[in-house]
């Protein structure tokens, strides 16, 4: 019996029809809260449980979905391309406020890190967490992180930063819509994307923008990674 | 274009990506030089929209999804990361507050003297 809770097939299928019930959650409360991926992981994990499925046995027996991970990692590049333009329009301050934004987040958390006095693994595992999940994970693997718990800095990061974006942009007035729309991807990739998608399109564009920017900085800022941590 | 040579595509693509990757000196990561090489042939025109934009709407409408796994794999570490909770919290909440900080500010200067330096404004 074990066997079949194990295979591919009723994996793959629990994991779309998970996700599928997140994004309807999201759908009736309308609240960034309602993370798909954090209702998906509730229901998942209790799935599990109730078969008393391996965590790990689910892992491999869904490596088709996570095959995916890479292709969608690089279609991140047709996004950039699409805004192109506006990013040449202002050029300075786009790589500027990217670069800032991406020396921040890895800055703030390697301090942090230190700060407490966590394990190298669990800084370097948080250290990436303002980047998209892909570039963020793959990072993380590479500096010797652990990356459940960068799986965990990503999204909550994500969901810290569509929450807080609009109560953000007020307190700090922020005027301008490329301003409001790098801050939240720089801080918030693309969880907050959706939100700065609802505040305007070239919000929407420039958060967009910010996840590719920022993550290709980030990588670059990472090879320093072993010489501080 | 049709979805499956769209895909053929966007995978030769990102083995590509894994090959420039394997030839590097240092580590990088091979999904970012995909994004890269993505930009660099749609921006040089060997690459066209239309090669690419079907699944490329798929998968961006639809990116969380491939992180289900990983995220379910987190409950095999809820010990370790409740263990170190309150750091963690804390590392993201200000992380986060400051990284949307600085880079706003950052922006709103950098256009301040963009403006100043009297680039023309393309507007």
């Amino acid at each position: 019996m074990s066997e079949f809770f194990t295979s591919p097939l009723f994996c793959i299928t629990l994991s779309l029809a998970a996700y599928c019930i997140g994004c309807r959650v999201r759908a009736k409360t309308g609240s960034a809260l309602a993370n798909p991926l954090i209702v998906a992981a509730v229901l998942i994990g209790a799935v599990l449980f109730a078969t008393g499925t391996d965590v790990e046995a689910y892992y491999e027996a869904t490596d088709m979905i996570r095959f995916w991970i890479m292709p969608a990692t690089a279609v991140l590049g047709v996004a950039i391309y699409k805004n192109l333009t506006l990013i040449r329009k202002q050029w300075l301050p786009v790589l500027g406020g990217c670069l800032v934004g991406a020396l921040t987040a890895i800055g703030s958390v390697v301090v942090l890190a230190k700060a407490f006095g966590l394990e190298r693994e669990l800084a370097v595992g948080l250290a990436p967490k303002s980047v998209t999940m892909a570039i963020a994970t793959s990072l993380s693997e590479q500096h010797g992180g652990l990356v459940p718990i960068t799986v965990f800095g990503v999204v909550l990061t994500g969901v810290l930063g569509a929450v807080a974006a609009p109560l953000l942009i007020r307190l700090l007035r922020i005027k301008d819509p490329t301003e409001a729309g790098l801050a939240i991807g720089a801080s918030s990739h693309a969880v907050g994307t959706s939100t700065a998608v609802q505040l305007g399109e070239i919000e929407g564009a420039m958060s967009g923008a910010a996840i590719g920017l920022v993550g290709i900085f980030t990588v670059l800022l990472a090879l320093a990674l072993p010489y501080v941590l | 274009m049709d979805l499956l040579a769209q895909i053929a595509i966007l995978l030769g693509v990102c083995l590509s990506g894994e090959l420039l990757a394997s030839l590097l000196p240092f580590s990088f990561p091979s999904s970012v030089i995909a994004m890269l090489l993505m930009l660099l042939l749609l921006a040089t025109g060997v690459l066209k929209l239309r090669h690419v934009e079907g699944v490329t709407n798929f998968l961006m409408q639809n990116m969380a999804f491939f992180f289900v796994p990983l995220c379910v794999n987190i409950l095999a570490y809820l010990e370790i990361i409740s263990a170190n909770m309150v750091a963690i919290l804390v590392i993201c909440f200000v992380s986060t507050f400051l990284t949307f900080v600085t880079t706003a500010f950052t922006v709103r200067g950098l256009m301040k003297l963009t403006r100043k330096k009297g680039e023309p404004d393309h507007e």
